[in-house]
């Protein structure tokens, strides 16, 4: 086992490392010009301004502000009605063209209509988040329910449990794994949304800080801001996989999303 | 008493009417422990679900001595564990909500210790081989406190030595508490070892019944169980007119304790 561990990890460092040494070599031999590819040091010294004066933490603490609320909220909309339509068939066949439709539209393609319906502000940022995490999340939930044991459901007829205990002790708990592994995937998908909503109108943000650097030609700081987003990404991630390890140790090797 | 009159099930495959289980008639004295065995598909899991209540009859009905339905406890094929519960919490499953945390306690710890899981009680059913998961299935069973215990082929998926450890603790269990054990198998072999009475099923009907006046504990190279496992295998094997008794519905007759236990 541990040897395993060393031997993933190592593995992980090296790729890592082959990536940094490429683009240290491209950048310090001339192979890519130094404005489209800054030097790792260059990158790193930016860095370390921008953390330096303030201005990351600004933008970092915005974008957090934003992805917590749109999470949130898609959290709050998708689970309930996937609930709903796990134990309500009817319901689900009624609105499932309508959400079929809406799930094969990219979130950024309604953010034209989000400005005009919300306005700039941080309503429609936010809406564009919630409409990207809100599908992982109603279709985990809503897969988990629909593909609950009926084996473990039978336990409970067996046991005598009412309708509403089957639901709650064993439906949903069978469907953690699937609502997590949605929990998850939105996460990721609430991250990549960020960015596009605060590419447009937007005065703060991590994603207005690439678009402004952009337009003021400065690489390094995109390559910062991408750094920064991949980096808090990793680090929701971890800190999900932290929590159900800690709270619910047998969902740990359900809910993997890549092998482990 | 348990009473089984014309039970029948019909499914529905296809548009095609098939029956799962023909006119059954079946009664069965309390504390009393029938094995039922016959060939795949032969009804005998679905006698079981209609017994407990996991189906509806297509006709027919099952009447309880007083009137009101047993505490009946479930033990399937496969253990069916919560991975999400401790062995505890599998145990005490369907006593959550119906008594006392204490009292589910002590009926889980007793449970544990009957099947010999004590010191496993707070392991998961990904840490559990496939006989301690079987164990796990026994005493979420027995914890509900049952008069009827109903068993579908609960040792099937077990090497013979696990088998047969886990049929000699059954066989202690139901000489402790004595429910009324109804046991679907395959293995002959553990109807004989088991059983105070083997039902014979095939195509969805009781074809004969065969009692067995043993000694417990019982070995399975002791002669007369040898015959009787000859019998019944020859049973299955040849034309039902052979078979020990003929089920006519007017013939049904309660299975008294004529076994020495």
């Amino acid at each position: 086992m541990a040897i395993s561990r060393f031997s993933k990890r190592f593995g992980a460092t090296c790729v890592i490392a082959a990536f940094a040494v490429a683009w240290w070599q491209a950048s310090a031999r001339g192979l890519v010009s130094g404005f489209l590819l800054p030097t790792p040091q260059t990158v790193l010294l930016t860095g370390w301004e921008l953390v330096g004066d303030g201005t990351l933490a600004a933008h970092v603490a915005v974008s957090i502000v934003r992805i917590v609320a749109g999470y949130l909220i898609a959290t709050a909309l998708a689970l309930p009605l996937a609930f709903l339509f796990g134990i309500s068939p009817a319901a689900q066949r009624a609105f499932e063209p309508v959400l079929e439709f809406l799930r094969q539209i990219p979130p950024l393609a309604m953010m034209p209509l989000l400005i005009l319906w919300l306005g700039i502000g941080e309503t429609q940022k936010i809406g564009i988040i919630v409409l990207a995490c809100f599908f992982p999340i109603f279709l985990g939930a809503l897969g988990g329910i629909a593909q609950c044991d009926p084996k473990l459901v039978e336990v409970g007829r067996a046991c005598a449990l009412s309708r509403g205990s089957i639901l709650r002790r064993i439906v949903l708990p069978a469907a953690l794994p699937a609502i997590v592994i949605g929990l998850r995937i939105a996460l990721g998908q609430g991250w990549r949304a960020l960015v596009g909503a605060e590419l447009v109108a937007s005065a703060a943000g991590l994603g207005y800080m690439i678009v402004d650097a952009e337009q003021l030609a400065r690489t390094d700081i995109i390559i910062v801001g991408i750094f920064v987003i991949g980096g808090l990404g990793l680090l929701a991630d971890f800190g999900m996989r932290r929590l159900i390890a800690r709270t619910a140790p047998w969902l740990r090797e359900r809910t993997e999303i890549t092998h482990a | 008493m348990l009473e089984v009159r014309g039970l029948s099930k019909h499914y529905k495959v296809s548009d095609r009417d098939v029956v799962a289980l023909a006119d059954v008639d079946l009664m069965l004295a309390p504390g009393s422990f029938t094995v039922v065995v016959g060939r795949s598909g032969c009804g005998k899991s679905t006698l079981l679900r209609l017994l407990a209540g996991l189906v509806a009859p297509t006709t027919g009905d099952i009447r309880h001595a007083d009137g009101h339905r047993p505490t009946i406890g479930c033990v399937f094929q496969e253990p069916r564990l919560m991975p999400w519960l401790s062995v505890a919490g599998n145990a005490g499953f369907g006593l959550v909500g119906k008594v006392a945390k204490a009292e589910i306690a002590s009926r889980v710890a007793a449970a544990l210790a009957l099947v010999g899981l004590t010191d496993f009680r707070d392991a998961y059913p990904d840490q559990l081989s496939g006989g301690m998961a079987s164990r796990v299935g026994l005493a979420r069973a027995l914890v509900l406190e049952p008069d009827l215990l109903l068993l579908d082929e609960p040792f099937a998926a077990l090497d013979a030595f696990t088998r047969r450890g886990l049929q000699a603790e059954l066989t202690d269990i139901w000489l402790a508490r004595r429910p009324t054990v109804v046991f679907v198998t395959h293995d002959v072999e553990e109807a004989v070892l088991l059983a105070d009475q083997v039902v014979h099923m095939d195509g969805g009907r009781i074809i004969g019944r065969r009692p067995v006046p043993l000694a417990r504990p019982r070995d399975a190279t002791d002669q007369a169980l040898v015959t009787l496992r000859r019998a019944i295998l020859d049973d299955l094997a040849g034309d039902p007119s052979q078979a020990a008794t003929r089920h006519p519905s007017s013939d049904q007759r309660v299975f008294q304790q004529e076994t020495v236990p």
